[in-house]
This record gives C-alpha cells, structure tokens and sequence, in this order.
C-alpha cells in the first residue's frame, strides 16, 4: 500500500509539488490512520499533509483525481467486459464509456471511428448473431477471452517492462510505446489468427473472430490509457524540462508562438527565485550608535552595571526597481519577452514601477498591477509601440514624472537597443539618473559588435550606465538579473 | 480528556461539534483538526482575511475545553516576549538582600575558595524558574492537561522568529540555555498558527505543519455560517444577502468582503428590519461590506443589477 502512495508523491514530484523526506512520512502515518476506503476523506487529509501553497493545492487536486481515477476506471472496464461477454450484442449500449462499440453487428454506427486505430477493418462486419464461439489458439487471444483482467494486466505490465516504459520522454512517444507493448504482448499472433479465422467458412470461428477483434481494440485502448498513465508520471516533467532547457537558449526573436506559455512560466519561476533569494530583509548594525533603552534593559541583571552593550540597526530593505522598457517597432520581438519579465517581477517584487515608451514615456505599473499577464502585455504594446523611437523624449518624460522618486537606493533598468532614429540623445538625462540613483543597468538585445553600428547611441550612452549588458535570452537575463539583485540587495 | 479523545474520533463527529459550537465548517476544516489531533501536529492555516481563521482556533479550545493561549504576532517580535523571560527586578532586589547579608554568608569562610564556593551556590538561584517570567509559548508547554496554542499572523514576524518557532513546532519543548530544555507536558498543546499571506513562510516551518488553506466558502456554506451567526434573519434576506455577497467576490475589488463582512452585513439588515434586498438599501449599507472608498464607487454602478439578481435568483430558488 505505501507504495501507492510512493508512487503517488514521485508524480506529484513530477508536477512540481516540492515534497520533502519528512513529509513524505507524515502522509504514510496520515494514511495509517484514515485508511485508503474514504476517497474525499484521503484526498483532504492528504491535501493538508503535502502541498503547502495555494498554487500546489491546486497541483495536487488535478494529480490526485489523474493518479487515482485509473484505479476507477479499471475497475468499470472489468464489468463493461463482463457485459460483452453476455451472448448477444446488448453490451453496445452500456459499453459506450469505452468508446469500443460492443454491440458485435450493430455497432456500425461506431465503426467509422473505430477504423483509425484498425487497418484490419476494411469489410463490412457481418450479421451473425448469437451462438457458440470456437476456441481462440495463440496466447493473447487466450488470455483476451478469459473471464477477468488481472492476467491481462499482468500480462501488460510485464509487456511494458520489456519496452522499457519508464524511459519515455516525450507525449510524440505515447503511440510507439503503445505498439511497443502490443507487440510484446503477442498482437502479430493475434492479428494472423483474427485473419484466418475470418477467412474459415465455419460461423462460430467467424463469431470468434469479431469477438477477437472487438477485445483486440478494447485492449489497446487499455495499454494506451496505462502508457498515458506512465507518462504523465515519468516523463512529462523530464521532457518539459528538456524543453526548456532548450528554450533557454533560444534567442528570445526566434522563439516560436506556442512557446510563449512555456517561456511565460520559465521567466516567472525565474523571476520568483531570484526574487526569494535576494529580498530576504536584513539587519545592519551601526556599529558606534548606542542603543540606550535596550542597552539598559539588558543589563539589569547586571546591578545596572552596563556592560553587555547593544548597538542600533537597521533593517535594509529590499530594491527599489525602475524599470524603463523600449516597445518600439526595432525592438518588437523583444518587447513581449522583455515585458513579461517586467511583468513577472512587478508580481514577485513589492517594489517595482515599470514605464514604456517608443517616443512619449509613460508608466505601466498600474496596468500591470490590474491586468493579467497577456491582456497587460497587450494593452502596452497597443498604447505605446506605436510612435518611432524617441530616446531622448523618454528620458525627458522620465525626469519629469519620477526622477524625484530616484535615490540612492533605487536601481534602473533600461530594456532597449538604443536605436535613436539620429535624434537628440539626451545623454545629460541620463547621467543626472545615473548619478542620482544606485545602479543604471542598460540590457540590449542586440549582440554587441551592432551595438555602435548606425543609428545606435550604445557608445554615448555607455558612458553613464553602471553596467551594459547582452540579453537576448532566457539564459542571459537569468545570469544578469541574479547578478543585479547580488549587487543591490 | 476522555471527551476529547471522543469528540475526535472522527470528523463527522469534530464537524457536527463545530455546528453545535456555532462554527460551520467544511470537511477539509474538519480533517485538520483531526489530523492535528491525532498526528499532533500543529496546523498552520491561511487564506484570505475574514474568512475565520482565528475563529476555528477559538472554537476548538472552546469545544475541546482547553485553554487558549494566543500570541499576536507582529514585526521585532523576540523571544524574550514570546518565549521566557527573567524577572530582572526581582533579580535585582534579591541581589540587595544578597549584599546585605553577604557578611553573614560568608562568614567562618576559610579563604578565597571557600567563599566562592559559597557565593556559587546563590548564583544558581538567581537563574532558576522562581525567576523565570513564561510568555505564551512556554506557558503553552506547561499547561497540564493540554491546551490550544494560537500564533496569530505569523506572517508578520521577522524570519528569525520563524527560526525560534521550529523547536517548539517539532518537538514541543524549548531549550533555555541556563535551565535546560523545557518539555511539554503529557499532553502537547494543539498549535494553530494563522498567515495572511503578505509574506512567504519559509519552507522549514511549512514542512513541520499541516497546512490548510481556507477559501470563500460557498453560497450553500456561507448560508449556513449565516443562519448559525444571525439565527434571527430571515431565510429569504439570507438567501438573498448571501447571492449578492458571492456576486461581489466575482467583481475585482480590492478587498473582497469576506465572511466577517457577510455577518456584520447580516446584523446591520436585522438592525433595520429589513424584509428584502433593493438597491437604496444596498446603497447606504455598503460601507459594511467594503472597505475602501475605491471599491465603493466601483460598484455603486453595478448595485441595481447585482441587487436585482440576488432577488430574482431568490425568487426561483428553493
């Protein structure tokens, strides 16, 4: 039974439910005590035990009712083969959960669907009524006309262990290693003996034959839900994990649209862990300032004697963020990346304004703050990129609206390439914020040697930021963005 | 503490003594206390303000019959207020007293030795539990026969108090470096520690406790919160009060009404004998429910029609 239970908590693992040793016991002595009879019982009890935030809840809600529900659904399959087994075809009706069309020669309706799966099914099936059935030969088909499926399951685990079912990867694999584990299972037999016995002039082996054909169906249909099973538990975390390895150092331009969730996920994770790891508050003691009343109270003890001394401090707190994002039409393949982690680290981090603009700036943390990540996304693209990129407009926008705001703990980041249209730079802007402020970080999507190369003002600009940097992937905005909150928190 | 164990023999029977003791609650609720019970371990829950965190603390010491010992969290916190502290002054005084009889104690004392010796022995008095002041956390270990612990917003503490939280969370002892390690009695309290969120746990403390989250609760199990709160309003304006309260919760607000809000809601409509919900009503009474002035011109526009289906889905209603 634990291993139930194991094996459940390596598929929430999988789901990216973070489950520690130590909690993995306290579900085996939750399970001890409520037993595995009361399913909404379990699942609560459970649900307290191992999932700790509000995310993984739902993570586990999904997981459990996935990994718990085959047991269920084996169980309907057993007595929905046990309804085919009766003589006539009346198991077509009820059988419907299956989607196999039991009803022997009046299951015609399902047929059409069912030739996708079966090559085998070029005739049209002939009426044959009820009536004895002639012994079935090769292995499989043995074992498909027994009463009962624990020694087809069996069968199949074993089946799957010769395909080395644990090794597969990604969801392009579910119907190779369906084929893999019918194959070892003995399908080749089963097919030539489905072929013979339609071919037989004798009615009860023709009757055996789409009897044979129906289970075969059946069948694979069972080991393509069960490699289904294993793969959510095995391999769909490995395989989203090598894609988005691969996804990391992809240039951010050429990742392609149905990625975007994807990449969305990834930078928010990213964000949230450079976010946890740097924003812890700390104390800093001013060494040399008494802390009177403290100081006193402590060494009361002490005959009021003082010589157990306490100093003040202070706590420090987290970064205040600028963040400043060109949308314009140069940088549009990037803007969206740019944006979202914009956005993702307006989510994780208390103190972040962000602003964008292609000639007038303007800020957005408010859109963010009330819009989803895809319709706040949307909506800055929509009301800012649309202008040609004005550098020096920004800035003066910039001073106006918040320089004010910028002291001597405050970073900006600046997302854009510099491409100035040959306008007015406006470096002098730029370094009041530069010497006003903690940090100015300019990340520039283009690769450096263009950095220079026509209408671009990196050189000009260069001189007045604390740091210049490439980032034109997931890879490189991790390294910068971790360097950044090392620095500044 | 035959009861007790009674009263938790199963969650049906934790759940029918939460509605006997006036606290409506869900399965999920009910599971916790029983697991916290019987695995003891402590629970920390979480969820949006109002929705009767504090309150499922309260109740259970109420139905198990054990004290409550409630420590309010809150920034700069520190062991000295949570956990023991010594009683200086009276340290102070009996170190006078010391003084003064120093002459007599060390009298007949041959040599330096000697009277350090002597003088050891009063050193170890000053520091023992007749000088000892227990905060709540300490208090909670001693209780004979039990009792329920509330840490209410932990989130508001500082990380390192988090980290002193973890011995007593683990083992239900605390180790104070001049006595030694203070362990509960034969029976450890029920700890219930409560976060709003504002800030994350760490993943230490997670890891030694249950952790329940409780949501809004539903239209059927608000309703029923609200019947065992305000008994005395009638079962139409219930209906009608909690269909508009869940319609509010759709809206985006910045403080979403919580339960709290739909009992004194409750309260004020029974104040003013109100027989139905209309929108004037709605209008003047809003400032119970919600809280910022933004939310209320948010959704002064919408009242009439929120008000009018709140009624209409009364109508058709059972």
């Amino acid at each position: 039974m634990d291993r139930t239970l194991t094996h459940f908590i390596a598929a929430l693992r999988n789901a990216e439910v973070r489950i520690s040793p130590a909690e993995t016991l306290d579900a085996m002595n939750a399970v001890e005590l409520v037993g595995y009879r009361d399913r909404a019982f379990l699942k609560d009890s459970l649900a307290l035990v191992l999932p700790k935030t509000a995310d993984e809840k739902e993570t586990f809600d999904t997981t459990f009712d996935q990994f718990f529900s085959f047991e269920e659904v084996a169980g309907q399959t057993v007595a929905v083969d046990g309804d085919g087994d009766g003589e006539d075809g009346e198991g077509g009706g009820e059988g419907q959960g299956q989607g196999e069309g039991l009803g022997g020669g009046k299951g015609s309706g399902g047929k059409g669907k069912k030739s996708k799966y079966g090559a085998v099914e070029e005739e049209e099936e002939e009426d044959l009524g009820p009536g004895a059935m002639a012994e079935p030969r090769s292995a499989l088909a043995r074992l498909l006309m027994q009463e009962g499926t624990t020694e087809l399951t069996v069968r199949m685990a074993e089946a799957a262990e010769e395909a080395d079912l644990t090794q597969i990867q990604v969801f392009t694999q579910k119907g190779l290693y369906t084929r893999k584990i019918m194959d070892a299972m003995g399908l080749a037999d089963l097919v030539r003996e489905i072929g013979e016995l339609r071919a037989s002039p004798h009615i009860p082996e023709r009757r055996l034959a789409q009897e044979l054909k129906r289970r075969r169906d059946w069948l694979r249909e069972r080991v393509r839900d069960y490699v289904e099973r294993q793969f959510l538990l095995h391999a769909d975390a490995t395989g989203r994990r090598l894609r988005e390895d691969l996804l990391q150092k992809v240039k951010l331009s050429n990742v392609e649209h149905r990625n975007f969730r994807l990449i969305q996920e990834i930078v928010f994770r990213m964000a949230k862990k450079l976010v946890a790891l740097h924003s812890r508050r700390r104390k800093v003691f001013k060494r040399g300032q008494l802390h009177v009343s403290r100081t006193l109270r402590h060494n009361m003890s002490y005959d009021g004697s003082i010589f157990d001394l306490h100093w003040k401090s202070v706590k420090v707190d987290r970064p205040k963020v600028f963040a400043i994002c060109d949308v314009s039409g140069s940088v549009a393949a990037y803007a969206r990346f740019m944006l979202m982690f914009l956005y993702s680290l307006d989510e994780v981090m208390p103190k972040v304004r962000s602003f964008a603009f292609s000639s007038d700036l303007a800020e957005v943390t408010d859109l963010f703050e009330r819009n989803r990540i895809e319709d706040a996304i949307a909506k800055t693209l929509r009301d800012y990129s649309g202008g040609s990129t004005d550098y020096g407009q920004a800035f003066q926008d910039f001073r106006k609206l918040c320089l004010d705001e910028v002291d001597n703990r405050t970073t900006i980041i600046i997302l854009g390439d510099a491409r100035n249209n040959y306008g007015d730079p406006r470096t002098e802007i730029l370094k009041e914020m530069y010497d006003r402020s903690k940090r100015v970080i300019w990340l520039n999507p283009e690769s450096r040697n263009t950095w220079n190369v026509g209408d671009a003002e990196m050189r000009k600009y260069s001189a007045y930021v604390h740091q210049a940097e490439e980032c034109n992937s997931l890879m490189h905005l991790n390294r910068i963005v971790g360097n950044l909150l090392r620095t500044v928190a | 503490m035959a009861d007790i164990e009674q009263l938790a023999e199963s969650v049906d029977s934790l759940k029918a003594s939460f509605e006997a003791h006036r606290y409506i609650c869900s399965n999920q609720i009910a599971t916790a206390v029983y697991l916290a019970f019987h695995l003891r371990k402590p629970v920390l829950i979480e969820g949006p303000p109002g929705v009767g965190k504090t309150e499922l603390a309260k109740t259970t010491a109420e139905m198990f019959a054990l004290p409550l010992i409630r420590l309010q969290c809150y920034e700069g916190l520190d062991e000295a207020k949570a956990i023991y502290e010594w009683k200086y002054g009276k340290q102070l005084l009996y170190t006078q007293v010391l003084k003064e009889t120093l002459d007599e104690v060390l009298q007949g004392a041959q040599g330096f030795a000697e009277s350090v010796t002597r003088l050891h022995e009063f050193g170890d008095i000053f520091f023992s539990e007749e000088f000892l002041e227990p905060r709540p956390l300490l208090k909670a270990l001693r209780e004979e026969d039990g009792c329920v612990l509330l840490l209410d917003e932990v989130d508001k503490s500082d990380h390192e108090f988090e980290s002193l939280l973890l011995e007593i969370l683990s083992d239900f002892q605390v180790s104070i470096p001049e006595i030694g390690t203070v362990k509960a009695h034969r029976e450890p309290p029920i700890v219930f520690l409560t976060s709003n969120n504002t800030r994350e746990i760490s993943d230490a403390l997670k890891r030694r406790c249950l952790h329940l989250y409780i949501p809004f609760p539903d239209a059927d199990l608000e309703q029923r919160i609200i019947h065992a709160r305000v008994p005395d309003i009638p079962p139409e304006l219930r209906r009608q009060l909690v269909t508009f309260i869940q319609e509010l919760r759709d809206l985006d607000l910045k403080k979403v009404p919580a339960i709290s809000e739909t009992i004194d809601w409750a309260r004020t409509l029974l104040l003013l004998h109100t027989e139905s919900l209309d929108p004037e009503l709605v209008r003047d009474t809003l400032n119970v429910i919600l809280k910022f002035q933004e939310d209320i011109e948010n959704v002064d526009a919408e009242i009439a029609t929120l008000t009018n289906k709140a009624v209409r889905a009364d109508g058709v209603g059972p």
